[in-house]
């Protein structure tokens, strides 16, 4: 129980904000919104389970916003091509490990500092990506939108595989050796070492891993609607990093559970739609945003100084 | 044996020096291309433009010596920016008060971010993302959003456009805060402990050294300057504005990192930043004037930084290689 | 030592340099009577954005007739101040005339007081700066122009009474604050059975404007029309309306390009897209300020000739396009932008 501590204080904070909006708001529970609601963040959950991978294992990736942008818009360009749908979702998928995997190089490979490199990544894949398609929509045929499904039976395929998705990433990060020596190397990358353990092959492989998720998510984004806007994937790096952060995973490394992330996720996601239910004006999002992320790492630091101090 | 770090040979192969060359190279590229790359007008307008962020890229050297970062500099900028305006316009203080008070606020800012860092021990990428988004948060809902400030008096407006004495006006503060920071850096033993504590927090501690003051007084440093920038940028401007000084904390840090200090702590330099803002900027005005899209020289910093992050392993690769020869007559034992 | 050394290295350098290269307080060329090539500079707000690209197609094609070189650059990023920076690097590169589409209308006037001071011409186009910063505004309709038809357009297809609500792009964005109020004045005088319920923004971005007008619906159930005011959340709030099953009961309209909303137009789920002929105003706009660099145009004149479409009024400083244009379900197949 003290072990998920954080978990169940995330999940305590959610179900304390969805009491108030049934409460005050009580509109917010039509099944329909929810429904968009969730479907709209399945990516976002997708991309959050790679990003608490990179994040326990001691990096960081600030590129991903850019890189599902990329993805997006090629395997839109794709798709409108005639290219069929599952191999669409290679291609995203492929394209998405590329660019990780040049991050993964770069930051394994070279020993450069993760912040750094995927700063530098994150400006170029935008900029290129702005320059070549300098905003214009990319078009999709007819039959990509939900998969070729109808509405409700699209949207619930998005959800069930981004809940499958994160429920084997924490089974694998619990039981696989794969997934525990990514806690290793993020704890003490030397320690690692000489228990045998590769770090950095560790660490390239969860950047690669970390992209080829994007290329998922941007997929799954894209089958949202007949278009795709070139600046989707905006904002996404803090979204992502913040719904880690919030659910429990420590940037120092070696700490945090996927299920902690996905409460994070929820958490956060509602503030918009709780704002425009309790008519709060627009102007207050991310002074909130900010208020729990804050929040949520004082509160560790309470929590990890009492302990300190009784452990003397 | 003279020590690597003396020396020309050595000197030559600086993460500064190559720097310094990039920049002397790239002046005299964009010299030959664009017609009015060198006249004194455009190399004004190059150091006009960088103020504000050279302020933020040399406040964060500190910061990042010790080990430490500052992502919230940048919206700290667009609130101090939109609280000067209103200080000056709704509460009608005379400009040289709403200036003080802006200052005072930045400091408190800076004193949020180092409470949280060095009291709660908080892992400071994590406390300044929250800062980040909080403060730019508050910029905008100050205003609503909508409201922005304008119609100062010439007299402010003077700063940041107009030249004093045949340079710019903000010329002259830039000067002064980059030598008082390059010599607390350089030339104070409080500024010397900066690259021991980034190197070795704990061993510095051991040493008797107040880490967490020193830590604090840099974050607090660090608003004080994002407000001075602030009120820069609104003079600049004309015009105060909540999304003001939107993208400056990335751009500092990639002139911090250009200029060979390593995010990790430990090693850099004041100058070294610098020449990195020097760097980028004449990047971007240099393909400006020739004719280049605005995409196309983001894309080329990027490419850049890359670049002076991997050329800063040459002399690690060199030195390891340098060191495997030397012990290969000596075979360990094997186990 | 080292570091003195660099300081009077750099400081040499930059002299040196200097020395051959003339200041930009000369006058830059005014094109007439010594044959060389007017440069003319386009600024859209940002770069990257589809509307302006448009814009500068039209652009293009009256450059290439004028034979003038036109230098197309913007900001790529949200700081206010790059506007500013990007006018002051075009005085000195000394274009001969300057046209930008102001996203701070305060800010960016203070570099285009400078531009004129140094004898370029300014004009704004889509979003003016204040008066005495530029000479003229080509504006595709005036704002009260564009609030009015929206709100009118709103009215029409709600039967003058219901709740609505506004996504826009950004709060901060000047002429989008300028159409609102435009937009709340004509509904307090002549729809006062019509209630504006919120305003909520979408950062210019398709998929956070579908998000917010799903969140609009589902807490407004007498929710009647969702005007979206930024060209992103046309077709971001009609995918919203018709994946919540409220085609028909929540009507969509707004100014977007007629390509991103044709199928929404033709399902019927977006009733009318209000924009202008982009296309048109980026030509008009080189046009007006090419006659300016050439001193054709003049303060007072009451019409311009543009080239292949036609002759335009010009009403104290603004040139008018015209009036804002409705695309529907009859029209919007003609048009390919």
């Amino acid at each position: 129980m003290k072990k998920y501590f954080r978990e169940l204080s995330v999940a305590g904070a959610l179900i304390v904000v969805l009491l108030a909006l049934a409460v005050f708001a009580p509109a917010f529970f039509q099944p329909q919104p929810l429904l968009s609601l969730l479907t709209r963040e399945a990516p976002t959950l997708v991309v959050a389970c790679g990003m608490a991978l990179v994040i326990i294992c001691r990096q960081i990736d600030i590129s991903v916003g850019s890189q599902f942008a990329v993805c997006s818009v090629t395997a839109g360009l794709l798709a409108a091509k005639g290219l069929p749908l599952p191999l669409t979702f290679l291609a995203s998928v492929a394209i998405g490990a590329g660019m990780g995997m040049l991050n993964g190089l770069l930051v394994a490979g070279l020993r450069l500092p993760s912040i750094v490199v995927t700063l530098a990544t994150m400006v170029t894949w935008r900029e290129a990506l702005r320059w070549l398609r300098q905003g214009q929509f990319v078009n999709l045929p007819d039959g990509t939108q939900w998969l070729g499904l109808s509405q409700p039976a699209g949207q619930w395929t998005l959800i069930v595989t981004a809940i499958i998705l994160l429920v084997a990433l924490a089974l694998a990060t619990k039981h696989l050796t794969a997934g525990r020596f990514i806690y290793a190397v993020g704890t003490d990358a030397e320690a690692a070492r000489l228990a045998g353990i590769r770090p950095q092959l560790t660490t390239f492989c969860v950047f690669a891993f970390l992209g080829a998720l994007v290329g998922l998510a941007a997929m799954m984004n894209v089958v949202q609607s007949p278009q795709v806007d070139p600046k989707s994937g905006s904002g996404l790096e803090l979204k992502v990093i913040a719904a880690a952060v919030v659910g429990g995973v420590a940037i120092a490394g070696g700490r945090g559970n996927l299920l902690g992330v996905f409460a994070g996720l929820l958490l956060l996601a509602c503030i918009s739609p709780a704002l425009t239910h309790l008519r709060v004006e627009a102007y207050w999002e991310k002074a909130i945003q900010g208020a729990i992320i804050l929040l949520a790492v004082v509160a560790d630091g309470v929590r990890s100084r009492k302990q300190s101090h009784s452990h003397g | 044996m003279k020590t690597a770090k003396h020396g020309f040979k050595a000197s030559l192969l600086r993460h500064e020096t190559i720097l310094l060359f990039v920049v002397v190279l790239e002046w005299l590229y964009f010299n030959s291309v664009g017609p009015r790359f060198g006249s004194v007008d455009n190399t004004f307008n190059i150091l006009r433009h960088s103020v504000e962020i050279g302020l933020l890229a040399l406040v964060m050297t500190p910061i990042i010596l010790m080990g430490g970062i500052d992502l919230s500099v940048g919206s700290l900028l667009g609130l101090c920016a939109i609280l000067f305006g209103k200080f000056w316009r709704d509460m009608d203080m005379p400009i040289p008060l709403a200036a003080a008070c802006t200052l005072g606020v930045g400091a408190l800012a800076g004193g949020l971010n180092a409470s949280l860092v060095t009291w709660l021990r908080l892992p400071p990428l994590i406390v300044t993302l929250g800062t980040f988004s909080l403060f730019r948060g508050l910029a905008e809902a100050i205003t609503r959003g909508v409201d922005t400030f304008t119609n100062f008096p010439a007299s402010f407006l003077f700063l940041g456009q107009e030249r004093w004495l045949g340079i710019p006006a903000q010329a002259p503060i830039f000067i002064v805060v980059a030598v008082g920071i390059w010599l607390l850096v350089h030339r104070t033993t409080f500024g010397r402990s900066f690259r021991a504590i980034g190197f070795a927090p704990e061993g510095a501690r051991y040493a008797g050294m107040p880490v967490e003051r020193r830590l604090a007084m840099a974050y607090v440093l660090a608003g004080i300057v994002a407000a001075v920038a602030a009120i820069i940028y609104t003079s600049r401007l004309g015009q105060a504005k909540a999304d003001a000084g939107m993208g400056y904390e990335l751009f500092a840090i990639t002139a911090v990192v250009l200029g060979g200090t390593s995010i990790f702590g430990g090693i850099g330099s004041v100058h070294g930043t610098l020449l990195g803002v020097a760097a980028v900027a004449i990047l971007k005005n240099g393909l400006f004037q020739a004719r280049q899209p605005e995409e196309f020289a983001d894309m080329l910093t990027g490419v850049l930084l890359i670049l002076a992050l991997a050329s800063s392993l040459i002399p690690k690769m060199l030195a390891s290689l340098k060191a495997r020869r030397q012990t290969s007559f000596t075979k360990p034992i094997s186990t | 030592m080292k570091h003195t050394l660099s300081l009077l290295l750099v400081a040499g350098l930059v002299t040196v340099s200097g020395c051959g290269k003339s200041d930009s307080t000369g006058n830059p060329a005014s094109g007439s009577g010594n044959g060389k090539k007017i440069t003319i500079g386009l600024m859209p707000k940002s770069k990257g954005n589809a509307y302006f690209i448009s814009c500068k197609k039209g652009a293009d094609k009256a450059a290439q007739e004028l034979g003038v070189d036109l230098v197309f650059n913007g900001p790529t990023d949200p700081d206010p101040a790059k506007q500013n920076e990007i006018v002051e690097n075009w005085i000195t590169l000394g274009v001969d005339a300057i046209a930008v589409a102001c996203e701070n209308r305060e800010g960016i006037s203070t570099a285009l007081r400078k531009a004129k001071s140094k004898g370029i011409k300014v004009i704004t186009y889509d979003a003016d700066a204040q008066p005495d910063a530029r000479e003229f505004f080509v504006n595709q309709a005036t704002p009260e122009g564009i609030g009015f038809t929206l709100m009118d357009e709103a009215a029409r297809l709600c039967g003058n009474e219901g709740e609505f609500a506004i996504i826009t792009a950004s709060l901060t964005a000047a002429n989008m604050i300028e159409w609102q109020k435009h937009i709340e004045a004509r509904r307090s005088s002549k729809y006062p059975n019509m209630k504006m319920i919120a305003l909520r923004p979408c950062d210019d971005l398709k998929d956070k404007a579908q998000s917010e007008a799903t969140a609009l619906m589902s807490a407004n159930p007498n929710l009647k029309c969702i005007m979206a005011i930024c060209s992103p959340a046309v077709p971001g709030a009609a995918e919203a309306v018709k994946q919540a099953g409220k085609t028909g009961k929540v009507k969509v309209l707004g100014l977007g390009l007629p390509n991103e909303n044709k199928r929404y137009v033709h399902e019927g789920v977006t009733d009318s897209v209000i924009l202008w002929n982009t296309e048109d105003l980026g030509y008009l706009t080189i046009y007006s300020a090419n006659a300016l660099a050439k001193g054709t145009l003049k303060a007072g004149d009451k019409s311009i000739k543009a080239g292949a479409i036609g002759e335009f009024q010009i009403e104290g400083d603004s040139i008018l396009l015209g009036k804002p244009f409705i695309f529907n379900k009859d029209n919007i197949d003609k048009f390919d932008f």
